[in-house]
């Protein structure tokens, strides 16, 4: 699948400026049940595209939703007995965000004309080589650096890993005694109350080759449990 | 001041990386001739339009830039397309429309939090904010005494490195920009900066198709 980028559009204060400047809207007059149709078909194109950035702008589709729906009820009307426009708080928002918007556009423009200007260089051969006073080496430092040093220090430690091997005894002959003893308290016995008690699992596996020893030996038969997931041992009594 | 200074400053700003201040300029004087010289920043300032004036008449191709908070040597916008050519100064990318936008709302909010600069912009800026402070366009300049303490954000003064500003208050003033906006002045730089993109463009293609062709 390809992606397409919606570049154009900073955000989605910029795609409601974009609209009201596309259609020579009235900012302090946004028909907002159009903007709000026209909002909508973007934000399923920019949902199925990136849903990275879809979040904000489904944000802006509910209060837009929202403001619509108070614009069909009665207005509130504030302290001083005047109606209030639901709309307000989005129309201060858009022009916070179109003064902004406009100035860096201005930025832009000192950007460009700072590109053609080149500053006197090539100091690098030039160090002084007594260090100066330790308020000087700090001069350029922000605690943002400090902070990102400290950052790298602390995940540049390594963990080192230990790990303990402790030998568990166990032998196939001392497992087939076990498995023998066991059978004689009981006629039957289900494999997993054979191993409940084992905290290891080479004991566990131990136990198993074991018993695979038993059937091939002929000296015990396997049943299947009502259980899939075990089984039962008998004892085989020759004679 | 005494004119025999003019060179004296000349030699300090030469000799300077940063942008060198007026007060260090007269903390230099002062170091060497005696504290009873009194020199007052204007009288800098005056100096360096009186250099400028020199270069200016001889046609130098630099001249002294008041940027920063300070003074610094720089060339003339005449030979960008030669230097460029050789420095790798060129290759620095511009900001994203995105980066440009959060820097005019720290700029002139400054100190600001992200929850507020988020509320104007509508979107999520995080990523934004951490390359404009790996750049240092931006820095954390402490913390708001509001709920959870949010860290504050301010511009550098390689900010105004960066857009050629002398101080903060050089910035224009919101109220300024419309008119800017509307200026006809204006409109044609505007199209200049887009015929330098263009033209900026076509070099780079052509710088490309040269190379394949060498290879």
């Amino acid at each position: 699948m390809y992606k397409i980028k919606l570049e154009q559009f900073e955000g989605p204060l910029d795609l409601l400026l974009f609209f009201i400047k596309r259609d020579e809207l009235n900012i302090y007059d946004i028909p907002i049940s159009k903007i709000t149709k026209e909002f909508l078909e973007y934000v399923n194109l920019v949902k199925m595209l990136d849903l990275e950035t879809a979040g904000d702008f489904i944000l802006m589709a509910s209060t837009l939703m929202h403001i619509k729906a108070r614009m069909l009820l009665p207005r509130e009307i504030n302290e001083k007995g005047e109606e209030i426009d639901p709309r307000a708080e989005l129309i201060a928002a858009l022009l916070e965000y179109k003064k902004y918007k406009e100035m860096s556009e201005e930025l832009l423009f000192f950007e460009s004309n700072q590109r053609k200007i080149n500053f006197r260089g090539n100091f690098k051969g030039d160090e002084k080589i007594s260090p100066p006073e330790y308020e000087m080496l700090l001069k350029n430092i922000s605690v943002y650096d400090l902070a990102k040093v400290f950052k790298k220090v602390i995940e540049g430690i390594k963990v080192e890993v230990i790990h303990e091997i402790t030998r568990i005894n166990v032998t196939i002959d001392e497992q087939i005694d076990y498995i023998f003893q066991r059978l004689n308290e009981n006629r039957e016995l289900h494999f997993l109350s054979l191993v409940e008690n084992m905290k290891e699992k080479i004991r566990i596996v131990i136990t198993f080759i074991a018993l695979l020893e038993l059937i091939k030996a002929g000296s015990i038969r396997v049943k299947e449990s009502s259980n899939y997931n075990d089984f039962v041992l008998m004892r085989v009594n020759h004679g | 001041m005494d004119k025999i200074y003019n060179s004296v400053v000349e030699a300090l700003i030469f000799s300077s990386e940063d942008p060198l201040s007026a007060y260090d300029i007269i903390k230099a004087v002062q170091g060497i001739d005696g504290e009873d010289i009194k020199i007052a920043p204007e009288e800098i300032e005056q100096c360096i339009e009186e250099l400028n004036a020199v270069y200016n008449e001889q046609k130098f191709s630099f001249r002294i830039k008041k940027i920063a908070n300070g003074f610094l040597f720089a060339t003339r916008p005449e030979y960008a397309k030669y230097l460029g050519y050789l420095s790798s100064e060129k290759s620095k990318r511009r900001l994203s429309h995105a980066a440009l936008e959060t820097l005019a709302i720290v700029a002139y909010k400054q100190p600001i939090t992200k929850p507020h600069i988020e509320s104007i912009r509508g979107v999520n800026s995080d990523y934004i904010l951490n390359t404009l402070l790996e750049k240092k366009l931006i820095t954390i300049s402490g913390r708001a005494e509001t709920i959870g303490r949010p860290l504050l954000y301010a511009t550098t003064d390689e900010f105004l490195k960066y857009f050629g500003l002398y101080k903060l208050s050089d910035l224009p003033k919101p109220r300024e920009i419309e008119e800017i906006m509307k200026d006809e002045d204006f409109i044609e730089q505007k199209q200049k900066i887009l015929m330098n993109l263009f033209e900026e463009a076509i070099d780079n293609q052509n710088i490309e198709t040269n190379d394949n062709t060498t290879e």
